[in-house]
């Protein structure tokens, strides 16, 4: 047993930033997950918004409109004001974290153009700072730089694709290096590769004198783990050009970054994370949950809680399950889901990028991400829901993954801290714009 | 115009058109065998993966069933790698027929078929999740077969002996001369060149499109209802026996673990169109609620694909004359003989049959065409062993990982499901020369596991973009149709952790890569390897 001002359920980007904003509120704060989130799994960039569902160039101005358009779009929770604030606070974060320099550059006034790992250029607001030089929206040369090893990144292939963007040269280049001269190295491996100096080096070695005057160079977002900061910059100064990353595959090597920072906020505001528990339901009073119950292996362990985050993520993280008959329910409460087409009604179309009928459901909220019941009533006053547990959006789609979990999980940190009445800062509570 | 001269066109690259390939060029005809797509892609591909011992038909169809226990040993003898031997398990339950189980035991001592009544207890200790409800169990020879293993070993072993496989070439005219059919017009479907082939003699292999090709010489009164029948791929094995229900076949009543999954079918609806056979989430209802009888739980255990497929079920107009004889029996085979029913030689087809028999149907036509030439060459498919089967050795479930493991640190692994190695992966698509990259899955089952190709098919996208010097424009169809084609087989069935594996799916391919606003795609065949090698073998 175990008593907590709020307890967060969840250990992604949502889950943690609402802890780390509670915990430096001045709440005790325990974090219960099954285990990492979806930033092992995401690029990490914060697309705020990236298609609407045409390209979008200015995400503040888009917002507005979409939460005009669609009112019950998770994002007239925040507003375009309320996910400004959030990226200021998140890009804070980095400042004395503990991979500083490490940063993030943009806002939300802007969308780049950065390249994937097929050479699509994908729109996003805000990118690790080792990624910024790949918005291509200029056009410009780019040499993609891969390695055999790394079957998570096809540089011809990408350079191919992006060749055909506006502007854009590009080829493509794989390199015979690897880590131990392994044959299948994975991104982490690579990344940890990376930190070396002296791995570096047999890189940097590899591609002298194979690179164009106007060339910037492309690789895989595997250039360090323990300090990024120091990884790429010193492949900048000694090829002499401007270099970054693109996303591989996952693991997502800016993902573990995120994680690993935020994680050391929390710690260092004296908040805990426990990973490996399965949040199995809740013990209530009225309208209030007053604990939640945890499995550990076989064991159930209670947790007494002011406030529950409920940050657990949507299908894709077991926050929200199907079952063979077709009901749909939230796995760590039983909260009610919303927008599940009835059984017999289809849920899926026949072609992959349709509009499938059951893509936006997940857990319906009041304008204080409370989660309420089919009657628009909460369904409890003390939890706050964030993330890609919200019904309403397809992040996938839209490209607003991070920017959703961030802002939603920042104004859930907010709304608890003013709540309970503690000092929440100057940017407490985005509450729309 | 492209022309091509063979002794015997095949038209179908499914089981039975692989079958006639390589029993006729065994006996030394120059074989050429076509297909509108890929090999196995249609019927055969489409099925659970049994191999009868023919404990199935002995109640209903003695002569099926005989023919089942004749085929089944040859089978096991000329392709055992492509065989696992699993053994099969007929179970019955309180609300069947009370006497089946006694009419099953004498059918099966009727048809020769080995069988063995074993206690209930004993059958529950063999396959714990079977519904402990059972009444009787029997024990007989069904095995488990893969079918592009077989379907590919034959038409490799075919291409041995002088045979040429065309596939994407699909048959658009049948030419005739002087009441006999002299061969056909075919158009590449990758590239739209159109090429003749003259052929002494043309066998329909081509099931329930048959009736859709012999139109094309005016022959009439053929029909082929197409009848579909579903199956769900269950991840794991549930059973390692292939169990089925001791009953009249019916939906839902047989389980087959098939390589590192289990598969259960299946349902028999009339379809309108034989190409139109989409699944739907009422059927897979059904489904489940079947062999949630068979085997309690099923409902809970993960769903990784569903697919369907149709048994070309014959109707001839003409039927009921001495020669001709597609009869109401479906699941058996008949040779129809265009010269004796329509007065058009040189044409023979296939009606009926099922993977089981297909060496004997191969067997037949092939007679019934040496018949029509005048010449005796005996058949020789029941000794010879095609490619890869020369050891003797039946599949077994643990193969792929014991070779892999030897290799552990010396090559990549590109589909961790499905332990495909980068070598074997490029080597394929080298000798494959296709940007379809569906027509590597089924090679090498690539991307058919638990993942469905979540992880894999980027990789083997950028690997197939450089060995086949692809464009970008060729690599994003590849990619584009792989996932299409994917969901297909998905989407009915996406519920508990497949769902979940989908929608991370959703976030590899669209939420981190953009793959919808990949700029434009483009067709066609891969350069770099048509110029090596024109036609693939």
């Amino acid at each position: 047993m175990s008593r907590h001002d709020a307890v967060v359920v969840g250990a992604g980007l949502a889950g943690l930033t609402a802890a780390v904003r509670l915990a430096e509120g001045g709440a005790s704060v325990l974090v219960l997950a099954k285990g990492v989130g979806a930033t092992h799994l995401s690029p990490c960039t914060i697309d705020v918004l990236g298609y609407d569902p045409e390209p979008v160039d200015h995400p503040r101005d888009a917002l507005r409109r979409l939460v005009d358009a669609r009112p019950d779009h998770p994002y007239r929770l925040v507003g375009a004001d309320g996910v400004a604030a959030a990226i200021d606070w998140f890009k804070g974060c980095f400042a004395d974290g503990p991979l500083s320099p490490y940063a993030y550059a943009g806002s939300v006034d802007e969308n780049m153009r950065l390249p994937t790992a097929v050479g699509v250029l994908r729109p996003s607001a805000v990118v690790p700072e080792t990624m910024a030089a790949g918005d291509l929206r200029a056009g410009g040369e780019v040499c993609v730089v891969g390695f055999r090893a790394l079957k998570d990144f096809h540089p011809v292939l990408l350079a191919d694709n992006l060749g055909r963007a506006a502007g854009v040269q590009a080829r493509g280049l794989e390199l015979d290096v690897s880590p131990e001269d392994r044959a299948d190295v994975n991104a982490l491996g690579f990344a940890r590769a990376f930190d070396d100096a002296s791995f570096r080096a047999r890189v940097i070695g590899q591609l002298a004198g194979r690179l164009g005057a106007g060339e910037r160079v492309a690789l895989p977002a595997v250039l360090g783990i323990a300090d990024p900061h120091a990884a790429w910059r010193d492949l900048e100064d000694r090829l002499g050009r401007p270099v970054f990353e693109v996303p591989t595959l996952p693991p997502s090597v800016p993902g573990m970054r995120v994680f690993a920072t935020l994680r050391e906020r929390l710690r260092r505001a004296g908040g805990r994370v426990i990973l490996n528990v399965v949040v199995t339901g809740a013990e209530r009073a009225g309208a209030r949950i007053i604990a939640v119950r945890a499995r550990v292996g076989l064991r159930d362990a209670v947790h007494e809680a002011d406030r529950v985050v409920l940050a657990t993520g949507g299908f894709a993280s077991g926050g929200l399950e199907l079952d063979s008959g077709w009901v749909a329910r939230e796995t760590a409460l039983g909260l009610p889901v919303a927008g599940v087409p009835a059984p017999g009604d289809s849920r899926f179309r026949p072609g992959y990028f349709d509009d499938h009928p059951i893509g936006r459901a997940g857990v319906a909220v009041d304008g204080d991400q409370r989660p309420v019941g089919p009657d628009g009533a909460p369904a409890f006053d003390n939890v706050t829901v964030a993330g890609a547990t919200l019904a309403g959006a397809e992040p996938w789609r839209e490209k607003s993954g991070d920017g959703l979990s961030l802002a939603t999980g920042h104004r859930a940190g907010g709304l608890m801290l003013a709540e309970s009445g503690a000092h929440a800062g100057p940017a407490a509570v985005g509450m729309g714009g | 115009m492209a022309r091509l001269r063979a002794e015997v066109l095949v038209i179908g690259g499914g089981a039975t058109g692989a079958g006639v390939a390589w029993d006729a060029a065994l006996r030394g005809f120059d074989v050429v065998l076509v297909d509108r797509a890929d090999l196995a892609i249609g019927t055969s591909g489409r099925f659970h993966g049994l191999l009868h011992s023919g404990g199935r038909y002995v109640v209903k169809d003695v002569v099926a069933a005989r023919e089942c226990v004749a085929e089944n040993a040859i089978l096991r003898r000329v392709i055992p790698q492509c065989i696992e031997d699993t053994g099969g398990l007929f179970v019955t339950f309180e609300d069947n027929d009370p006497g089946y189980g006694d009419r099953f035991l004498a059918g099966c001592h009727t048809a020769g078929l080995p069988v063995e009544e074993i206690p209930v207890a004993e059958a529950l200790r063999m396959e714990p999740v079977v519904n402990p409800a059972i009444q009787r169990a029997f024990i007989v020879p069904d095995a488990a077969i893969d079918v592009w293993k077989t379907v590919w070993s034959l038409a490799d072993g075919a291409v041995a002996h002088g045979a040429r496989v065309l596939t994407y070439h699909k048959v658009i005219g049948l030419h005739t001369e002087h009441d006999a059919v002299t061969g056909a017009r075919l158009r590449n479907e990758l590239t739209g060149e159109e090429l003749d082939i003259d052929a002494g003699f043309t066998i329909n292999a081509s099931g329930a499109w048959a009736a859709q090709i012999v139109r094309m010489a005016g022959i009439e009164g053929i029909g082929v209802i197409p009848g579909k029948g579903i199956m769900i791929g269950m991840n794991h094995r549930l059973v390692n026996t292939v169990l089925n229900r001791c009953a009249m076949p019916a939906d839902g009543d047989i389980l087959v673990p098939i390589r590192t999954i289990s598969a259960i079918g299946t349902t028999d609806i009339r379809a309108a169109d034989a190409d139109e056979i989409p699944v739907t989430q009422a059927e897979v209802d059904q489904m489940l609620a079947e062999g949630e009888r068979l085997v309690p739980g099923l409902r809970r255990a993960r769903a990784l694909r569903v697919w369907s497929g149709v048994r070309p079920l014959f109707q001839d107009e003409k039927a009921g004359g001495a020669e001709v004889d597609t009869r109401d029996v479906s699941r058996t085979h008949a040779v129809v003989d265009h010269r004796k029913r329509d007065g058009i030689a040189a044409l023979l087809t296939m009606s009926g049959g099922k993977l089981t028999t297909l060496r004997l149907m191969a067997q037949d036509i092939v007679d019934a065409m040496c018949e029509q030439l005048g010449t005796d060459r005996p058949c020789r498919t029941a000794e010879v062993r095609p490619p890869r089967n020369e050891d003797g050795r039946y599949y077994q479930v643990g193969s792929r990982l014991a070779k892999r493991e030897a290799r552990l640190l010396d090559e990549q692994l590109i589909c961790e499901c499905e332990l495909v190695g980068r070598e074997r992966l490029e080597e394929t698509m080298r000798a494959r020369g296709t940007i379809n990259l569906d027509d590597i899955r089924r090679q090498l089952r690539l991307g058919m596991g638990p993942c469905q190709g979540g992880f894999c098919i980027y990789r083997a996208t950028g690997i197939l973009h450089g060995v086949g010097r692809l464009s970008g424009a060729q690599a994003s169809t590849s990619l584009l149709a792989f996932l299409q084609e994917r969901w297909k087989g998905v989407w009915p069935i996406l519920y508990g952790d497949q769902l979940r594996q989908a929608r991370l799916d959703d976030w590899i391919f669209q939420g981190l890569l953009d793959v919808e606003h990949l700029p434009e795609t483009g067709t066609g065949a891969p350069a770099a390897l048509l110029e090596e090698e024109p036609i693939p073998a």
